[in-house]
């Protein structure tokens, strides 16, 4: 999930990294536009003028393609941040459906997810307000009634589900 | 090309469609704030016409040239199509605020719309008409020209008092300069305006709007 937020942020800095370059770019076009209608309103016919007006133009072109380059790399961030949290929220659901199939108190619900994100008693207890004996007879709890030897095997429980490969015959075997 | 376009008309009819967004892009919001310094600084910091008065004048016709590309190539929410001019539209949303029940909107609501569009009519108009009064010089122009006032070459001035320059053409001058000024006071009387529809929004909506204008929700 970090990892993933991380390449969010990085995301977001870049995006708005884009547009201050095309900000900037913009700023220096509108004011060569100026200047060549300026020099069209002096001087139309010199060469200077004509040179000035293909730079001109080319600027304008960048700024455009800029801003669509710019917006398509905005889209793409936003299907990857939705699709995190459609998969994220497929997750949850699912592991609330299995907790309530095991019975689970809405304390212990609150214990179990505390304890799938990685935290460990001393910080779920400071969390939740409770001692941490209270914490750790409530996963001894969770456990049993999921069937599970420990918190290893806890959490593995949900992971297998996501990891769509079977494990190897020969891995088995050697158990 | 096809991919990102159908997938943004996906987002855009999910979850995304039934309130603003909780970020504005980057764009958005750096034309937002640029402009609002450029204005605020031009009508209560800067000399009238002096070179920073210019140049900001200058860099906040950048910014609305921007904007307007924007308008038309940025993502669906920032397009003009996401926000387009609806006083019967503005009129009823105005009349939910008092109820305290407003609809949501996947982009600026309504009156905000209006709001925004009469803003940056007033600041064309100011652009344009301070355009005039300097002769569309560049801020180049203008320091350029500073530099030889400065250095006793008088003859930078004399375009402006061009020999027997009719009563007429003064007479345009200060009309001009009387729209410039106008206008410039429409700016701030909308902006303020604008800060007590944002205010009044974000407690009827119960969403932080400022926020969304600024980083939007460090934590996530």
């Amino acid at each position: 999930m970090t990892a993933s937020l991380k390449l969010l942020t990085a995301g977001r800095r870049q995006t708005a990294a884009l547009s201050l370059f095309l900000m900037i770019q913009t700023m220096g076009t509108v004011f060569f536009v100026g200047d060549v209608i300026g020099d069209l309103r002096s001087d139309p016919d010199s060469g200077h003028f004509i040179f000035e007006a293909i730079v001109t133009a080319s600027l304008v072109l960048g700024i455009l393609f800029g801003a669509h380059a710019l917006r398509r790399t905005i889209e793409l961030l936003r299907v990857q941040d939705q699709a995190l949290q459609v998969a994220r929220g497929a997750l949850s659901d699912v592991i609330d459906r299995q907790f309530q199939s095991w019975g689970l108190t809405p304390a212990e619900r609150d214990v179990g997810f505390l304890a799938l994100k990685g935290l460990d008693v001393a910080e779920i207890a400071e969390l939740r307000g409770a001692a941490q004996g209270t914490v750790r007879a409530q996963l001894t709890r969770i456990y049993s009634k999921a069937g599970v030897s420990g918190r290893a095997q806890f959490a593995a429980f949900f992971v297998e589900d996501l990891l769509g490969a079977a494990v190897p015959d020969a891995a088995v075997a050697a158990q | 090309m096809a991919t990102p376009r159908t997938i943004s008309r996906a987002s855009a009819s999910g979850r995304a469609s039934t309130s603003p967004p909780s970020l504005w892009d980057p764009v958005v919001r750096l034309t937002h704030w640029g402009i609002a310094a450029a204005v605020l600084l031009n009508a209560l910091v800067t000399e009238k016409g002096s070179l920073t008065h210019v140049s900001l004048g200058w860099l906040a016709m950048a910014l609305l040239v921007m904007r307007v590309v924007w308008g038309v190539l940025g993502p669906a929410e920032a397009r003009f199509s996401a926000f387009l001019p609806n006083p019967a539209a503005a009129w009823r949303h105005l009349r939910q605020l008092l109820s305290g029940r407003v609809d949501h909107y996947p982009s600026h609501n309504p009156a905000g719309a209006l709001m925004i569009y009469a803003f940056w009519a007033s600041l064309a108009v100011v652009i344009a008409t301070g355009l005039y009064a300097t002769g569309g010089a560049t801020p180049m122009q203008v320091a350029a020209d500073n530099a030889a006032v400065a250095s006793g070459d008088w003859s930078a001035l004399i375009k402006e008092s061009d020999g027997e320059s009719s009563k007429e053409d003064s007479g345009l001058r200060d009309t001009i300069l009387e729209v410039h000024e106008v206008a410039a006071n429409l700016l701030l009387f909308l902006a303020a305006l604008h800060i007590g529809g944002v205010f009044v929004e974000s407690r009827v909506m119960r969403r932080n709007l400022l926020k969304a204008m600024t980083f939007g929700d460090r934590r996530k």
